[in-house]
């Protein structure tokens, strides 16, 4: 199993086989494709191709859990924002009126089509972080020639993330160990946990940064200065190597994106009048 | 115990070079920038999942500490951090890619207001007047004003995402969670360690040494 950067992968997984830049590329290109669509069942079929390619890349579909309660909440908040804070509008069909609410046909339409639009977006993110490890996000910097300082700071980042976690739960067991249990406790004795984790959290991350610099100083590592112009060795690069279907996807991707904007702004597709979703919805409601 | 108060700090010492002192760039510094995109990325996504209002913004957002607290500590590099490491941390707690990089621009300003601040007038980290906790609570809200309006009125207006009846509501949840979390987590955090910390290399006193 390959550790990513949202859970585990096989090594089998076909996903491996693809140069980390394409995944980036895909990360970078599809998550504009929603900002192009209005109707939902467009950006609906991108969620199933993504769930789908998820799927293919054999990724452990019970990380996408920790989203469910962000999509809910999401969701909610975007339907009270459209409905009960969406004000009076008597040009708008009026649906229902609830506890002085007024429920407006147009309102739940925009709204739908907002949350349709977030929630790919949000699924190309999930995708990329659910297939890529530390060392594939620095490959893809690396092999379009992001300045060394910049990958290493990127690449250190994530590494320190993950001792800040393990770090969290030393602190964490070291406080239940002298008592703290905020099991059942209110919201704010549970600020107050946060407050008594940030301190030590801190201070080791500080006393760390020294222990950093020492190590990168004895090993040559400078970032300033005449150290800091000798060409480097992309040693890491050596083992990656574009095939001819990296170039396939990369060029799939741009022309799907090409098409999008000439379908969009050329023909006037994916509209939300167009969507027959929103259509069967309107039917029903009315 | 006469010389013991006689080495400690004055607020204007903390910031001033002393003559003959050279302070430069050090892979110290590059090393803390990281850890602080790495400390942020971890506090910052568990405000975000904790206490969502939704496309990133939440009623208690952590990360803010990290921002304005390493900051004033690291100067440029805490900016830096400061900066990037909501892009990391709101894109795992679920926000699309394009709009957390639509955020940097709000989140530089939040931790750069309040490292000149205290680099402008002076102030001492490790709070010991009331000026110094008045300056810090004034440039809190200033900042987080400031990262609200573009964060809202910009961003999230700017992608369509939000109706104009709705926007105060996500004002005040950003200016709200970060006010919050700053006001329990930023005095804390400065006071317990600021005596140590202008003490180490990593401390910059003007913006990047």
């Amino acid at each position: 199993m390959n550790k990513t950067l949202l859970g585990y992968v096989p090594n089998e997984s076909p996903i491996y086989a693809v140069h980390p830049f394409v995944k980036l590329y895909f990360l970078l290109v599809v998550s504009l494709f929603p900002m192009f669509v209005s109707a939902p069942d467009w950006n609906i079929i991108l969620m199933v191709v993504i769930i789908l390619l998820m799927w293919i890349s054999k990724v452990n579909m019970s990380t996408l859990k920790i989203y469910i309660p962000v999509a809910i909440s999401m969701g909610t908040i975007i339907f009270l924002s459209y409905t009960v804070l969406g004000g009076t509008h008597p040009e708008f069909e009026l649906l229902a009126r609830i506890w002085g609410i007024n429920f407006y046909w147009e309102r739940i339409r925009d709204a739908l089509v907002v949350y349709f639009r977030v929630l790919p977006m949000i699924f190309t993110m999930v995708f990329f972080l659910s297939t890529s490890r530390e060392r594939d996000i620095i490959v893809a910097m690396r092999s379009i020639k992001v300045p060394f300082v910049v990958t290493y700071i990127f690449a250190m980042a994530l590494r320190s993330a993950g001792m800040v976690l393990e770090d969290f739960g030393i602190v964490r067991q070291a406080e239940k160990a002298r008592g703290f249990d905020p099991a059942g406790k209110s919201i704010a004795y549970k600020i107050r946990q946060y407050v008594m984790y940030m301190v030590p959290l801190f201070a080791l991350s500080l006393r760390r940064s020294e222990e950093f610099t020492n190590a990168l100083v004895a090993r040559g590592y400078a970032f300033t200065g005449k150290v800091s112009r000798v060409k480097r060795a992309d040693y890491i690069l050596t083992h990656y190597s574009y095939k001819y279907f990296d170039y396939i996807f990369i060029a799939l991707i741009t022309i799907a994106f090409i098409a999008l904007l000439v379908y969009r702004y050329g023909y006037g597709y994916f509209q939300v009048d167009q969507s027959w979703l929103l259509r069967l919805l309107r039917s029903w409601v009315s | 115990m006469a010389e013991e108060t006689k080495k400690e700090l004055t607020a204007e010492e903390i910031w001033t070079t002393e003559e003959g002192e050279r302070r430069s760039v050090g892979v110290i510094h590059i090393v803390i920038t990281a850890l602080l995109i790495g400390i942020g990325f971890v506090v910052g996504a568990f405000g975000s999942i904790s206490f969502p209002l939704g496309f990133g913004v939440n009623f208690f957002w952590t990360g803010i500490v990290v921002q304005q607290v390493g900051a004033i500590w690291f100067g440029g590099w805490g900016v830096i951090a400061g900066a990037i490491f909501p892009f990391f941390s709101n894109a795992i707690a679920g926000t699309p890619f394009y709009v957390s990089l639509a955020y940097i621009p709000a989140n530089a300003v939040q931790a750069f207001l309040p490292a000149w601040v205290f680099r402008r007038f002076k102030l001492d980290p490790r709070l010991k007047t009331g000026k110094d906790y008045l300056y810090l609570f004034l440039t809190m809200i200033v900042s987080s004003i400031l990262g609200a309006l573009w964060s809202v009125l910009v961003v999230l207006k700017g992608f369509g995402l939000l109706t104009t009846d709705s926007v105060p509501l996500f004002i005040w949840g950003w200016f709200g969670g970060n006010v919050v979390a700053g006001v329990v987590f930023n005095f804390i955090l400065l006071k317990a360690l600021s005596a140590v910390v202008i003490r180490t290399t990593a401390f910059v006193k003007k913006w990047w040494a």
